[in-house]
């Protein structure tokens, strides 16, 4: 019950930033319509990084402390962040077809995206073709540190890789005011939003596991 | 006995054991050959091809041949529950990482050397002194691949599907090293050498350090029975 203000909270936000994207922002001249996308855009792949390093911190505490709840917390923000990093694979090309030509290019920025995203799919495939046994707790955990290593490495890489083919808007490109601002509320909306959805995974998870527990326990007296 | 004293007495076991029965080498060299053999029907190799699909043809083949050999790494010994053994054994089982990390190294580098020249011959490129930097990227791309696969080789032995959960695992995480394999291979193909090459021998030196270190420190959790 706790949780009801906070979804209300998120649930305003979420309002807010709708109507800045779509009332209060102005269209963008060059781009046109099409450019509102960046509102969804943007605020998911930080929030999928936001996700993905919350799984390295459940990881590293899991292996610490084999306490039930951070894996739970590693588990259900490795799904998040899958989710969230597949908004931005879909609004990318979506927003890339008028501008590029094409939905897809092996671009720096999105080929990184596609190989993290890749590797928290295979991630959760050992989650899902494991029971949650204490085992596939823990070499998740490390699958879990190792992963989020990787990300820096990854980005290194593609960007020695395809130097020559960056398309991508530069991060430090000055926006407008508002157009600053509608970014932050957004940020803040998805953000409220990841956390809302993980803290009511986790509650899930946490269910299950006690329903499992139970249900064992029965057959072990019948 | 010392940290490097175990893992080298486990380096020499698994080379005395691979030198026995050749059950790694020679299945990997030809296991390279057909795979040439199915890219020549895929992409008809020839002189032209050489700069454009020749690299990636190349590391494609060691990748595949790499995860079928790796896999073998504590397969090996989970027979006779020969790895209960080792892990019985006293002090840090980081050296039986490092052990069997470079036993890998030594089986992926020799594989590699070994099928050079077949890819020479179909490519008709010519050997010269000029492919020297080759065994740099050679020596480099190996230690990322085993410095990586020996960790995951060792998590997906306790795992149900084993052997489907190596690749699936271990490709994702190895794209950055292969990366840059593939770019400096065609870089020292195309005779261009040094100053463009030297990034991606870094980022393959960084790789294999960062895997390396991490794996060492994460080893005794991932092989925990």
């Amino acid at each position: 019950m706790r949780s009801v203000p906070f979804s209300c909270l998120v649930f305003a936000v979420m309002l807010v930033a709708l109507g800045a994207i779509f009332l209060w922002v102005p269209t963008e001249k060059e781009m046109g319509i099409v450019q509102r996308i960046f509102y969804f855009h943007v605020p998911a792949a930080f929030s999928s990084f936001l996700a993905f390093f919350l799984v390295f911190v459940g990881s590293i505490q899991y292996l610490r402390t084999r306490e039930d709840k951070w894996d739970r917390l590693a588990l259900c923000s490795a799904e998040l962040g899958v989710i969230f990093a597949l908004i931005v694979l879909i609004t990318g090309p979506l927003w890339a077809k008028p501008i590029w030509g094409v939905y897809w290019r092996w671009e720096p920025r999105l080929t990184s995206m596609l190989i993290t995203f890749t590797i928290y799919v295979a991630y959760l495939m050992v989650r899902g073709y494991g029971a949650n046994s204490a085992p596939v707790q823990r070499i998740s955990a490390v699958l879990g540190i190792l992963a989020f290593a990787n990300v820096p490495l990854v980005y290194y890489a593609v960007d020695l890789w395809a130097a020559d083919q960056q398309l991508h808007p530069p991060r430090n490109v000055e926006l407008e005011p508002t157009m600053q601002y509608t970014k932050w509320i957004c940020c803040a909306a998805f953000f409220l939003l990841l956390f809302r959805l993980i803290a009511q995974r986790m509650e899930l998870a946490r269910i299950e596991k006690a329903v499992a527990l139970l249900r064992q326990k029965l057959i072990d007296e019948t | 006995m010392s940290f490097l004293g175990r893992a080298l007495a486990i380096l020499r076991k698994d080379l005395k054991a691979e030198w026995r029965t050749k059950a790694r080498l020679s299945p990997m060299v030809f296991f390279i050959l057909l795979m040439l053999l199915v890219f020549n029907f895929s992409f008809d190799l020839g002189g032209a091809a050489l700069r454009e699909i020749g690299p990636g043809t190349l590391w494609s083949s060691y990748v595949f041949a790499s995860l079928l050999s790796l896999g073998r790494s504590f397969a090996d010994e989970r027979d006779n529950n020969a790895l209960d053994a080792l892990l019985l054994a006293p002090g840090d089982c980081g050296a039986i990482y490092l052990g069997k990390m470079l036993g890998n190294f030594v089986f992926l580098l020799a594989i590699e050397l070994l099928s050079l020249p077949f890819f020479a011959l179909f490519f008709n490129l010519s050997l010269g002194f000029f492919l020297l930097p080759l065994l740099a990227v050679f020596v480099l791309g190996s230690a990322c691949m085993a410095s990586a696969g020996t960790l995951f080789a060792a998590l997906s032995n306790n795992m149900r599907l084993r052997e489907l959960m190596l690749p699936l695992l271990l490709l994702p995480m190895i794209l950055p090293a292969l990366i840059s394999s593939v770019e400096a291979t065609g870089l020292v193909l195309a005779n261009e050498c040094c100053e463009k090459l030297f990034p991606h021998l870094q980022m393959l030196g960084v790789y294999a350090v960062v895997f390396t270190v991490l794996s060492l420190m994460l080893f005794e959790y991932a092989i925990e029975e």
